[in-house]
C-alpha cells in the first residue's frame, strides 16, 4: 500500500512540474515582445538574415505547439536548452546560481527556526508577559519592513557605519573560492579544510540571510506560539500537570511536539519560498543567486531560462511537501496508521 | 533546552566569523564597483553590451584608439602608421615592432588577419561592425591591407572599437577558435575567452563568474610600462546606495553607477573625487509620420509643435541637474560637426507662441493626443517616467495631450522595432564613434520606424558626408543634413548625458571617454 502511495505521489508530482511549465509557457508567450529583437542591439535587429538565424537557433519560428514539445523533448534527456541572453545551457546557469541561494536560504531557514520556534515557544508560556509582547512586536515589524529597505538599513548599518559586516558578495573583493566540489562555499572550504575562507563566507552570508529570516521568523513565531497557546489549553496536558510534571517537563515533553506539526507545515513552504529567491535582498548584497538570475530572465523574455528556472522552482515546492509529509509520520505516528 | 544550546553554538560561531573588517584594499589592487549583470561574453567576436568593454580594453588592443574628447581623430596604438592604398580602396597598417601577447608570442600582421575574419566568420551580432571590410590581406609580417567593401564608407574610426581587438592568433586556435568559412558552427573559443584573455594589453582576464566579479591581472609581456596594478577587480553592484557604502568604505576605489543625487552628495567629501566625460549617448524621442498611427503626428508641422513645446533646458537643468547637453539632431554632439553652438542656432528650443501658431498650420489648433511609450529604466539615473511626465506637461501648455505608456524593455524594443509605436522614449549609445553611424541609421533603419520616406536627395547627402575625406567638408555636408532632420521633425533628441564616476584619492588618471570602453584601466594609478 505504501509503495503504491509513494508511486503515485511521484507520477502526479512529475505531472503537476510539467503543467506549471505549460502555465509558464503560454503566460510568457502572451507578452506582445520578440525576446530577439529585444535581445539585439540597434543594429543587428535590423538585419533580417541574422534576426532569422537566431531565432531558428531557439526554434522560437516554430509554432507554439513544437516549441513546447521540444521543451518536453528535450526535457526527457536532461536538456533544459540554451538561455538566449547568457547563451550558455540553462542546466549550467542554475548550477552556477541555485548553490549561492541554497546557501543562502539554509542559513535563513536555520536562523529562522532557531529564533522562531523557541520564541514562539517562550511567548505562549508567558504569554502576555513583556517576551510575549517584545516578540509581537519584532514580528511585525520583521513581516511589514519591507525587504529592499530592511536590506539596506541593516547593510548601511552594520556595513556602513558599524563597519563590522563585510562588503556585499559572497567573499570578498578578488578573493579566490573554495575549490568547486559542491559550489556551497561554506561545505566546499569546510572539506578543503580551508577555515580563512569559511570564516569570510560565513561572514559574507550573515546579513542577508538575517534579512531572509526576518520576513519568515514572524510568520513561524506567532504560528508557534498559536499552536502552543492551543495544546497548552488541551486535557492531556492538564493530565501531565496533574500527575504533578514540573512546567518544564510539561511543555518539553507534552506540548511542544503536538505543536509543532502546523509548524513543519509552513516552515517547509517557507524555506521553499526562500528557495525561490528573493530578487531584493539578492541585489542589495551582491548575491550572485537564482533570484536575480529568475528576474534578469523575466525582464529579458529569455523563454528557456524562465521555464528552467520554473521547472526548478516547481520541484522545490512539491520536493518540500513531500519532506514535510514524511517529517509529519515521523513527529506524529498516527499518520502513518 | 537542547534548541537553545544550539542558538548560543550558532551565536558564538557567528561572533567568531563576523568581525573581520575588510582590509582596506592595498595599493596593488584596484577594485571598481560597476553593475556587470549585462556581461555575457568577454568573447571580441560576440560581445556587444555595455560594460564587458572596460575589462576588454584592459586585456586587448587595437589597431588604432581614440582618446578621451576627441572622437574624430584616430590615435595609433597597435599600428603606428597607416595610409590610404589601391586608389583610396583600401587602408594599410604598419604594426609596432616588439609586441608581445600575454602568451609570450609576437604580434603580427597574421594576428590581425585571424582576428578580424574570426570576427566576420563567427557571424554573431558585432560581425555587422565588418560591412565595410571586404579582406584582410598580409602584405609583410608587420604590415596589413583591409580593403574596403565601398571607399565612400568609413572603416578607419570603426576600427577603434573593442569588437576589432587583435587576439593571439594561436592561443585561440589551440582554445578551439577558427577563423574559416564555417567559425559560425566550428569555433568553440567562447568559453576559454570568457575566463582568459588572449591579447597584447597591459592587464589579462584570469576569472570571471557572473553577476559577481571580473578579476585582471598584470601582463608582464606589456610592450609599454607595465601597468600600475597587479590585479584589478570589477566588482558587481547592482544597486547603487550599496555601491556609494563601499565607496565609503574604501572597499571599491570607484563607484561607476551613482545616482546624480548620491553624486552631488560627494561632491564635498575630501576624500573623494568625481570625474566626467561627456558621452555620445542620448536619450531621444520619435515621432511617427504614419496617418495610420496617429492622424495628427503624420504632419510635419503638428510634430514640429511638439518639438517647439518641450523645456528642454527645464529637463537639462531640473532633471539632469545640468550635467547633460543636446545636440540639434540625429549626430550627437562631438561628431559630424555636432556642438553646442549648433544646437542654439538650428535646434528645437521651447516657444509655446511658435508651437501653437504651428498646430493651427496643422489643422489642429486645439491640439491633439498622442501616445509616448517608455520603458521601465533610467539613464545616468534618471528616469523614463520623470522626462515622460515633464514632457507631457510641458505638452499640455500647448493643448496637446500626451498619453504616457510605460512598458517592459522588451516589449518596447520589440514594439518600436517593428515601427508600430506613435512616440517613443529611448535610448541610443554607439556601436563605434563616427558620425555615419548615426547618419546612416537616421535615414535607414530607424527612419522605417517613424515611418519617414526618406527623400533620395537626403539619403545621398548622408552617403556623400560618409565619404568625404576633408574634414570641413564633411562637417558642412554634414550640418546641412542636421538641418533637414530638425525640419522634418520625426526626431527630438533630449539629453546627451555627462557621466560621472565618484573615485578615492588614492588612485589617480580616471578618465572617462565616449568611445565605447568608458575607461582605459591603463591609465589609473595609485596616487603618490
Amino acid at each position: 500500500m505504501r509503495l503504491r502511495y509513494v508511486a503515485t505521489r511521484v507520477v502526479a508530482s512529475v505531472l503537476m512540474a510539467l503543467a506549471a511549465t505549460l502555465v509558464v509557457f503560454l503566460i510568457a508567450h502572451t507578452v506582445p515582445a520578440d525576446p530577439i529583437l529585444a535581445q539585439l542591439g540597434d543594429k543587428a535587429s535590423a538585419n533580417a538574415e541574422l534576426v532569422a538565424r537566431f531565432r531558428a537557433r531557439w526554434a522560437l519560428d516554430r509554432p507554439l505547439w513544437e516549441q513546447y514539445a521540444i521543451f518536453v523533448g528535450r526535457l526527457a534527456q536532461g536538456d533544459l536548452g540554451e538561455s538566449i541572453a547568457s547563451r550558455r545551457p540553462v542546466l549550467v546557469d542554475i548550477g552556477q546560481y541555485a548553490p549561492a541561494t541554497i546557501e543562502l536560504a539554509t542559513l535563513a531557514a536555520l536562523l529562522t527556526l532557531l529564533v522562531g520556534v523557541p520564541l514562539g515557544v517562550l511567548a505562549a508560556v508567558k504569554r502576555d508577559g513583556w517576551l510575549d509582547h517584545g516578540a509581537r512586536l519584532a514580528c511585525l515589524v520583521g513581516v511589514s519592513a519591507p525587504t529592499f529597505w530592511l536590506a539596506f538599513i541593516v547593510l548601511a548599518l552594520f556595513y556602513g557605519g558599524l563597519q563590522i559586516a563585510p562588503s556585499p558578495g559572497r567573499l570578498d573583493a578578488g578573493a579566490v573560492p573554495p575549490p568547486h566540489v559542491t559550489g556551497l562555499f561554506l561545505l566546499d572550504s569546510l572539506l578543503a579544510r580551508d577555515w580563512p575562507t569559511f570564516r569570510s563566507a560565513l561572514a559574507h552570508m550573515l546579513l542577508p540571510a538575517a534579512v531572509l529570516a526576518a520576513s519568515t521568523l514572524g510568520l513561524i513565531t506567532r504560528t508557534t506560539r498559536a499552536a502552543m497557546l492551543d495544546v497548552l489549553g488541551q486535557d492531556y496536558v492538564r493530565v501531565a500537570r496533574a500527575k504533578g510534571l514540573t512546567e518544564g517537563g510539561v511543555v518539553r515533553g507534552h506540548a511542544v511536539p503536538n505543536a509543532l506539526l502546523p509548524v513543519v507545515t509552513l516552515g517547509g513552504l517557507a524555506y521553499a519560498e526562500l528557495l525561490a529567491g528573493t530578487v531584493l535582498t539578492e541585489t542589495i548584497f551582491s548575491w550572485p543567486g537564482l533570484g536575480r538570475y529568475t528576474y534578469q530572465s523575466a525582464i529579458a523574455l529569455d523563454f528557456p531560462a524562465i521555464m528552467g528556472v520554473t521547472l526548478l522552482v516547481a520541484v522545490i515546492y512539491l520536493a518540500m511537501n513531500f519532506v514535510v509529509d514524511v517529517s509529519y509520520s515521523w513527529l506524529d505516528p498516527r499518520v502513518t496508521r | 533546552m537542547k534548541t537553545v544550546r544550539l542558538l548560543v553554538a550558532f551565536l558564538v560561531l557567528a561572533a567568531c566569523a563576523s568581525p573581520v573588517p575588510a582590509m582596506a584594499a592595498a595599493k596593488t589592487t584596484l577594485v571598481l564597483g560597476v553593475d556587470i549583470s549585462d556581461t555575457r561574453t568577454f568573447d571580441p567576436a560576440r560581445q556587444f553590451e555595455y560594460s564587458p568593454p572596460i575589462t576588454m580594453r584592459a586585456a586587448y588592443e587595437t589597431l588604432v584608439t581614440m582618446t578621451p574628447g576627441d572622437y574624430v581623430r584616430v590615435k595609433p596604438l597597435l599600428a603606428k602608421s597607416w595610409k590610404l592604398v589601391d586608389g583610396g580602396k583600401a587602408w594599410q597598417f604598419q604594426l609596432r615592432e616588439g609586441v608581445k601577447f600575454a602568451s609570450g608570442n609576437p604580434l603580427t600582421a597574421e594576428d590581425v588577419k585571424f582576428s578580424f575574419e574570426r570576427l566576420q566568420n563567427v557571424k554573431d551580432q558585432p560581425a555587422d561592425l565588418t560591412e565595410n571590410l571586404a579582406a584582410v590581406e598580409v602584405v609583410d609580417p608587420l604590415t596589413v591591407k583591409l580593403v574596403m567593401v565601398d571607399k565612400n564608407q568609413p572603416l578607419l574610426n570603426v576600427l577603434a572599437s573593442i569588437t576589432f581587438a587583435v587576439v593571439d592568433s594561436k592561443t585561440v586556435q589551440a582554445q578551439g577558435g577558427t577563423s574559416a568559412k564555417d567559425a559560425e558552427k566550428a569555433d568553440k573559443a567562447t568559453a576559454w575567452l570568457d575566463a582568459h584573455s588572449a591579447g597584447t594589453g597591459p592587464y589579462t582576464l584570469t576569472s570571471w563568474v557572473r553577476n559577481s566579479e571580473v578579476v585582471l591581472e598584470r601582463n608582464k609581456s606589456y610592450w609599454r610600462a607595465p601597468a600600475a596594478f597587479e590585479r584589478v577587480v570589477l566588482r558587481h553592484s547592482g544597486d547603487s546606495a550599496a555601491q556609494l557604502l563601499a565607496l565609503r568604505r574604501s572597499d571599491i576605489d570607484a563607484a561607476l553607477n551613482l545616482t546624480p543625487d548620491q553624486l552631488d552628495g560627494l561632491a564635498k567629501e575630501p576624500s573623494l573625487r568625481l570625474v566626467s566625460g561627456t558621452s555620445l549617448d542620448y536619450m531621444y524621442m520619435t515621432l511617427t509620420g504614419s496617418a495610420e498611427l496617429n492622424k495628427a503626428l503624420a504632419n510635419r508641422a503638428a510634430r514640429q509643435a511638439v518639438a517647439h513645446a518641450i523645456d528642454y533646458d527645464g529637463i537639462i537643468k531640473g532633471l539632469m541637474g545640468g550635467h547633460a547637453i543636446r545636440p540639434a539632431s540625429f549626430i550627437p554632439v562631438g561628431l559630424g560637426g555636432s556642438t553646442e553652438a549648433f544646437t542654439r542656432e538650428v535646434g528645437y528650443r521651447q516657444d509655446l507662441a511658435k508651437a501653437k501658431k504651428l498646430l493651427a498650420d496643422a489643422g489642429v489648433a486645439s491640439g491633439f493626443t498622442f501616445k509616448v511609450s517608455y520603458g521601465k529604466a533610467s539613464i545616468a539615473g534618471t528616469s523614463y517616467d520623470l522626462v515622460a511626465q515633464k514632457i507631457q506637461s510641458d505638452l499640455a501648455r500647448v493643448g496637446i495631450t500626451a498619453e504616457l505608456d510605460p512598458l517592459d524593455q522588451a516589449t518596447l524594443r520589440t514594439q518600436y522595432k517593428e515601427g508600430k509605436t506613435q512616440s517613443v522614449l529611448t535610448f541610443w549609445n554607439p556601436d563605434a564613434p563616427d558620425a555615419y553611424l548615426w547618419a546612416q541609421p537616421a535615414v535607414g533603419r530607424v527612419s522605417k520606424r517613424v515611418h519617414w520616406a526618406v527623400p533620395k536627395e537626403v539619403a545621398d547627402l548622408v552617403t556623400r558626408a560618409g565619404g568625404e575625406a576633408d574634414a570641413a567638408k564633411q562637417t558642412a555636408l554634414y550640418r546641412e543634413f542636421q538641418k533637414i532632420l530638425v525640419d522634418q521633425a520625426n526626431y527630438v533628441i533630449l539629453i546627451q548625458p555627462v557621466y560621472r564616476v565618484a573615485t578615492s584619492k588614492a588612485i589617480t588618471g580616471y578618465a572617462l571617454t565616449a568611445a565605447g570602453w568608458q575607461v582605459d584601466l591603463y591609465d589609473v594609478k595609485p596616487a603618490k
